[in-house]
C-alpha cells in the first residue's frame, strides 16, 4: 500500500499509541484511533508489499507468509508457514481465504448450553453491532438471504461459484442440507474504497491464499489501514518488536523493536499488541509482562479443518475461482451430536502445492499413490470443515530453548485434539463424505489438517483465569491492550478474522472511553 | 519431443548467411533460424541500430516465431545482443518463454568490448564516407580468421561487410560496443556454452574468460585452436558439435514444457513475476551437481528416496538436487516438529541412516519406506530414532512432491493453469468459466502422462 506522504513520527516522541501488528486486530484499532486523531505508530515486523508484485506460483508467494520456524509438538502438531499466518502491511489477511460466517450466538455460550468449553464474557448481541460495522466498511459479498439468519443483508452479490460449489450444492439437496453461497470478504462488483481508491470486482483468479493482485479480496492494506495512513497514523514495516519497557507504575512506556538491524525505541502512552495468537504470547512470555494467571500460552486452540476430496468423471479444475464460495452451518449444533459445539462446511478450490501438502501429512501419501493422486487433480473437488476445538490445558504455547535470528525464543507449540474434536471430526467426515458421494464422485479421500492460530491470551472476567479483561485490556500492565486472534477465550465455529476484526473496532473504542 | 529452435544473432558487418553452415550440419535436429540485424544483410534499414532496439526486435522475431524451447546464439556483435536478450527473458520482462541455453561464439561481453582506440579508429575510418569499400572488407576479413576462409566464404563474408549500413557500423563502434550493461544482466544460470578462437584477439580465450565466463556462471569454454574471430564461417563442424553437447549434456536435459503452457506462460496472462519464476525454474538441472548442504553420497541417497517418492517416467528432473539447494539456503517451511534437529541436519541423519538405499531392489526400497512411514524401521545408532525417521519422511516427501509439483512440465501434466490468472495489470483477467468440464479458448490442453499405472492409480 502507499505509505508515501503517510505522517511519521520520531521514536522519541510519546505517541498515544503504538500498534504492534497490522492484520485482522492490529489494523481496525489504528484506523479508529487515528480517526479519533490520536498520534498512533504501527510496528510491524513484515515488509509494505506492492500487491501487483504478488505471485500465484505457491513456492515464491509464502515471502507473504510468517515463515521464521515455530517448533511443534503434540499428537497433532500443527502446521505453520503458508498454513496459517502472515507477516507484512496486512498481516494474515494479505493471503486468508475471505470466508467471513458470523460467529453464532450459541457459540460465545458454549459452556452454558454444554457445560464443556467456556462462555465470552461478551454478549453476542453486544458483538454483532461491530461485526456489522465491519462488513460495511471493508465490503461483504453474500446471498441474498442467509438461511440461518434471514435478518442479514450483505452490500454485495455473492462470488462466483466454481465446479466445487457446484458440486457441493448438488451433494447438499441429495441430501436435505441447506446450503447456499458463502459470506465473503471481497467485491464482486467495483468498489469505492475511502481512502484506498477502487477495488475492481473479484476476477476468479482463485489465488487468494498467494495475494489479491487485483485489490478485490479485503484485506487489511486495502482497507482499514489507507483509513488510519488518511487520518495521520504511521505504519512502520519491517520493524520486528523485541521489547516492552514498563515505567516505575508498571505501565508500559517504550517498545523497542528492530529496523535494519538497528535498535529502536518508540515511546508511548498505550500499547495495542495485536501479534497473532502466536506472536503476541510468544512476545509476553519474551518480556514476562502480563501473566500473573498463569494463562499466557495456554489454550492453544486450532480449527479441526479436515477435508474430504472426490473424484468425479468430469474435470473440475478446482483452482479456478474464489476458492470456498458455499457454505452450510446446519452442521452447527447435528442433532446426532456425540461431542459439543459442532461446524460448518465450505467448497474448497485448491492449487496443486497445498493439495499435495495435505495428501502428504493428512493423508499419509507417497509415491505412486501420491502421483497418481496429483495426476487426478483435475477431476477433485471437495468439501472442508471449520469445527469447534475447546480449550485444554494440554495445548500450550512455551519459549523453547532455541532462538530465532532476533534472539527471541523460538515457540514452541504443542497440540493434540480431545476427545470431543475427534467425535465431531468423525462426525464431519462422514457428512462430507455423504455430500461428495452424493454429488457424484467415484472416490473420496479424508485428509486432516487444522486451521488457525487461536487463545494463548484469553479474555474473561478474572484476573485470575484471563490475560485481557472483555475490554481486551491487561488485568496487569493497565496501558498494554489486546487485540487479535490470542484473545477468543473459545475458538467459534465462524472463521475467525470477521470477529477479530469487529473486537479490534470494540477494544479500540473501550480504550477511548477508558 | 518437439524439434528445439537456435536462434542466431550475426556479428557486426555480417548477416544472417554466416550461420547457414551451422544450419547445415544442425538441420537435421534442430531448427535454426538466423535474423538479419538491423543494417545488416537484408535489413538495409537506417533506424533501430541501438542495441536496445536490437534487442526488442529480437524479442518481437522470437515472439512471432512461437518457439517455447530454444538456444539463443550469438556471434560478437549478436553476442552481446544475445546476453542481453536472455537476461529479459529470464528476468520476465520479455513476454517470452523456452529458453534452455546460450550459444557464445568470441561474443561481444555485456559489458564495454574491450578494443584498441586504434583499431576503434580504423574501423569507424572506413565507414566515414557512407559506405565501407572493397578494400576496407578484405582488411577486416583478413584481420578476423587465423587461416583463410573458403571460396565461397570468403565471398559471402567480403560481400555482407560491403553491404552494412555505415549507420550500423558506425552506431556499434561508437555506442553499442561501449554500453556497460553488466549491472542488468548480473549473472545469468542457464546452460552455456563458450566459444572462443584460439588465434583471435581482444575477444579470444581470454576475453571470453574475464567478460562473458563470468557472466554464465554455468558454462563451458571450448577454445577452437588456430581460429580466428569469424566461427561460424571458419569452424562450423566444431561450433556444430558444441551446440550439440550443450543441448545433449545440458540445454536439454529435463522435461519438457508443452507448447501450449509455454505460450500461455510467455503470454499476458501471466505476470512478469511469475514468468521469471517459471522461466528459471524450466531451465534444465546441472548434470554434475555438487551438493552444498549434503554429501555427495547422501545426495545420492537423496536421489534414490526421490525417485520411489515421486516416480517419475521421461526425463526427470533431479528433485535431490534442488531439495539440497533450498536447504544450502535456508529456505524453511515455518516450522518444524520439535522432536527434529533443524532440517539440514535432520536431512543429513537420516539419509546417513538410510546409506545404501539405493542399492536394495525396487520392493525393498518400498518396505523400507513403508517401515519408515509406520515407525518400524530402524535406523542406525548415532543417527535418527525411528520416530524421527517417521518425522523427517514426512517433510522430505512434502519438499519432493511441492518441488516436482512447481515445475512448469508437472503443472502441465496435472492439468494446472492457474499460473496464468492474471498478468500485468489491476483488473486481472481471472477465469470466466468456472463450471466442471468447461475450458476457456487461452487454456491449455491436459497433457496427461501416459505412464499407465500413475493413470489408473488418479481414476
Ligand atoms: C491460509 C489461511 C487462510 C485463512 N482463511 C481465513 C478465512 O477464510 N476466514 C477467516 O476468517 N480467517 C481466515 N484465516 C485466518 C485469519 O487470517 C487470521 O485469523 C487473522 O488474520 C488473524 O488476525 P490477527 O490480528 O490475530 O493476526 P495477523 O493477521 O496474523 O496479524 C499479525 C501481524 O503482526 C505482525 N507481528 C507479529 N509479531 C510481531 C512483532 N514481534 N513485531 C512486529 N510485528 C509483529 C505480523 O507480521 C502480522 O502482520 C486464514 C488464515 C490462513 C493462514
Ligand atoms: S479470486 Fe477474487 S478475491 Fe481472490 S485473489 Fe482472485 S481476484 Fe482476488
Amino acid at each position: 500500500m502507499r505509505l508515501d506522504g503517510m505522517r511519521t513520527y520520531s521514536d522519541d516522541e510519546i505517541v498515544d499509541a503504538v500498534v504492534i501488528g497490522t492484520g485482522a486486530g492490529g489494523a481496525p484499532v489504528l484506523a479508529t484511533l487515528a480517526e479519533r486523531g490520536l498520534r498512533v505508530v504501527a510496528l510491524e515486523a513484515g515488509p509494505n508489499f506492492d500487491p501487483h508484485e504478488f505471485t500465484p506460483d505457491e513456492n515464491q508467494a509464502v515471502d507473504i507468509n510468517w515463515m521464521e520456524e515455530r517448533l511443534t509438538d503434540g499428537a497433532n502438531p500443527t502446521a505453520f508457514g503458508a498454513n496459517n499466518s502472515g507477516r507484512g502491511v496486512g498481516g494474515s489477511t494479505l493471503h486468508w481465504g475471505a470466508f467471513t460466517p458470523r460467529p453464532d450466538p450459541r457459540d460465545l455460550k458454549l459452556h452454558s448450553d454444554s457445560g464443556k468449553g467456556v462462555d465470552w464474557p461478551i454478549e453476542h448481541a453486544e458483538l454483532i453491532p461491530y461485526i456489522e460495522r465491519v462488513e460495511h466498511f471493508v465490503g461483504i459479498a453474500g446471498p441474498e438471504s442467509y438461511p440461518w439468519d434471514p435478518s442479514r443483508k450483505y452490500l454485495m452479490p455473492p462470488p462466483a461459484r466454481n465446479a466445487s460449489s457446484d458440486m457441493m450444492m448438488r451433494g447438499c439437496e441429495a441430501l436435505g442440507i441447506r446450503a447456499t453461497d458463502a459470506p465473503a470478504a471481497l467485491t464482486t462488483v467495483d468498489r469505492h474504497q475511502e481512502h484506498a481508491g477502487l477495488r475492481p470486482a473479484c476476477s476468479s483468479c482463485g489465488s487468494c491464499h498467494q495475494g489479491c493482485r487485483s485489490g478485490a479480496k479485503v484485506s487489511m492494506d486495502t482497507t482499514y489501514l489507507p483509513l488510519a495512513v488518511a487520518h495521520g497514523a504511521e505504519i512502520r514495516p519491517d520493524s520486528m518488536v523485541t521489547g516492552i519497557e514498563l515505567d516505575g507504575q508498571g505501565r508500559v512506556s517504550a517498545v523497542v523493536y528492530l529496523r535494519d538491524g538497528v535498535e529502536h525505541r518508540q515511546r508511548c502512552a498505550a500499547l495495542f499488541l495485536c501479534a497473532g495468537g502466536v506472536e503476541t504470547p510468544r512476545l509476553l512470555l519474551h518480556t514476562g509482562l502480563a501473566n500473573s494467571s498463569g494463562q499466557v500460552g495456554r489454550n492453544y486452540m486450532a480449527h479441526g479443518a479436515t477435508q474430504v476430496w472426490g473424484t468425479f468423471e468430469t474435470e473440475m479444475r478446482s483452482h479456478r475461482g474464489y476458492p470456498s464460495s458455499i457454505i452450510t452451518e446446519d452442521t452447527l449444533r447435528p442433532d446426532d451430536a456425540d461431542f459439543a459445539g459442532g461446524y460448518l462446511l465450505q467448497s474448497l478450490g485448491v492449487v496443486p502445492l497445498t493439495l499435495a501438502t495435505t495428501m502428504v501429512r493428512g493423508g499419509g501419501l507417497w509415491g505412486r499413490e501420491l502421483v497418481g493422486a496429483m495426476d487426478g487433480y483435475r477431476y477433485l473437488a471437495g468439501v472442508g470443515m471449520n469445527g469447534e476445538c475447546l480449550p485444554s490445558d494440554d495445548n500450550v504455547l512455551t519459549l523453547s530453548d532455541e532462538k530465532d535470528a532476533y534472539g527471541i525464543p523460538k515457540a514452541r507449540v504443542a497440540f493434540s485434539s480431545g476427545e470431543n474434536e475427534e467425535a465431531m471430526d468423525r462426525h464431519a467426515i462422514r457428512t462430507m463424505t455423504a455430500i461428495v458421494e452424493a454429488a457424484g464422485a467415484t472416490s473420496t479421500r479424508v485428509l486432516a489438517r487444522t486451521a488457525h492460530t487461536i487463545g494463548t491470551a484469553r479474555m474473561g472476567d478474572s484476573a485470575d483465569s484471563a490475560v485481557v479483561d472483555a475490554d481486551g485490556r491487561s488485568f496487569d500492565v493497565p496501558n498494554l491492550w489486546i487485540a487479535d486472534n490470542s484473545v477468543f477465550p473459545s475458538a467459534v465455529v465462524a472463521n475467525p478474522a470477521l470477529a477479530i476484526m469487529a473486537l479490534g473496532l470494540r477494544s479500540a473504542e473501550k480504550f477511548l472511553a477508558a | 519431443m518437439s524439434t528445439p529452435t537456435i536462434f542466431c544473432l550475426h556479428a557486426l558487418g555480417s548477416s544472417r548467411l554466416e550461420f547457414e553452415p551451422l544450419a547445415e550440419r544442425l538441420g537435421d535436429d534442430f531448427e535454426v533460424v538466423a535474423f538479419d540485424l538491423p543494417g545488416f544483410g537484408e535489413a538495409n534499414r537506417a533506424e533501430g541500430l541501438s542495441v536496445d532496439e536490437m534487442v526488442d526486435g529480437v524479442i518481437r522475431k522470437i515472439r512471432r516465431h512461437g518457439s517455447t524451447r530454444f538456444l539463443l546464439a550469438g556471434h560478437s556483435m549478436g553476442g552481446k545482443v544475445a546476453t542481453l536478450v536472455a537476461a529479459r527473458i529470464l528476468d520476465g520482462s520479455a513476454g517470452l518463454f523456452g529458453l534452455t541455453g546460450v550459444v557464445l561464439l568470441a561474443a561481444s561481453p555485456p559489458s564495454p568490448e574491450p578494443m584498441s582506440d586504434e583499431s576503434r579508429a580504423q574501423m569507424l575510418g572506413w565507414a566515414a564516407t557512407g559506405r565501407i569499400d572493397h578494400d576496407a572488407a578484405r582488411t577486416f576479413v583478413d584481420d578476423n580468421v587465423g587461416a583463410p576462409l573458403g571460396a565461397a566464404a570468403d565471398e559471402r563474408a567480403l560481400a555482407d561487410v560491403q553491404r552494412s549500413r555505415a549507420e550500423a557500423w558506425t552506431a556499434w563502434f561508437e555506442r553499442g560496443s561501449r554500453e556497460d550493461r553488466s549491472d542488468e544482466v548480473g549473472t545469468l544460470d542457464v546452460p552455456a556454452v563458450i566459444l572462443a578462437g584460439g588465434a583471435d584477439g581482444p575477444l579470444g580465450e581470454d576475453g571470453q574468460r574475464r567478460l562473458n565466463l563470468p557472466v554464465y556462471g554455468r558454462a563451458d569454454v571450448v577454445v577452437l585452436e588456430g581460429a580466428g574471430h569469424l566461427l561460424p564461417l571458419e569452424r562450423p563442424d566444431e561450433v556444430a558439435a558444441a551446440v550439440r553437447t550443450l543441448w545433449r549434456e545440458h540445454a536439454g536435459r529435463g522435461p519438457e514444457v508443452p507448447v501450449d503452457v509455454g505460450r500461455v506462460i510467455a503470454s499476458g496472462r501471466t505476470n512478469t513475476r511469475t514468468r521469471r519464476i517459471l522461466a528459471r525454474r524450466a531451465l534444465a538441472d546441472r548434470p554434475s551437481y555438487e551438493p552444498r548442504a549434503l554429501t555427495p553420497a547422501q545426495l545420492e541417497t537423496l536421489r534414490a528416496v526421490a525417485a520411489r517418492v515421486v516416480p517419475q517416467t521421461g526425463e526427470p528432473i533431479d528433485l535431490a538436487a534442488r531439495v539440497d539447494s533450498q536447504l544450502h539456503r535456508g529456505h524453511s517451511d515455518g516450522w518444524r516438529n520439535v522432536a527434529l534437529p533443524p532440517d539440514p541436519e535432520a536431512y543429513r541423519l537420516a539419509l546417513t541412516a538410510l546409506a545404501g538405499f539405493g542399492d536394495l531392489s525396487e520392493h525393498a526400497r518400498d518396505e523400507t519406506l513403508t517401515a519408515i512411514v509406520d515407525g518400524s524401521w530402524t535406523p542406525p545408532a548415532g543417527t535418527l530414532t525411528a520416530d524421527q525417521m517417521t518425522l523427517w519422511f514426512e517433510d522430505c516427501r512434502v519438499d519432493l512432491s511441492r518441488t516436482w509439483l512447481a515445475h512448469p512440465a508437472t503443472m502441465a501434466r496435472v492439468g494446472f493453469d492457474g499460473f496464468a490468472n492474471g498478468g500485468d495489470v489491476q483488473r486481472i483477467q481471472g477465469f470466466h468459466l468456472l463450471a466442471a468440464d468447461t475450458r476457456e479458448g487461452w487454456e491449455p490442453l491436459p497433457h496427461p502422462t501416459h505412464d499407465h499405472d500413475t493413470q489408473e492409480a488418479a481414476r
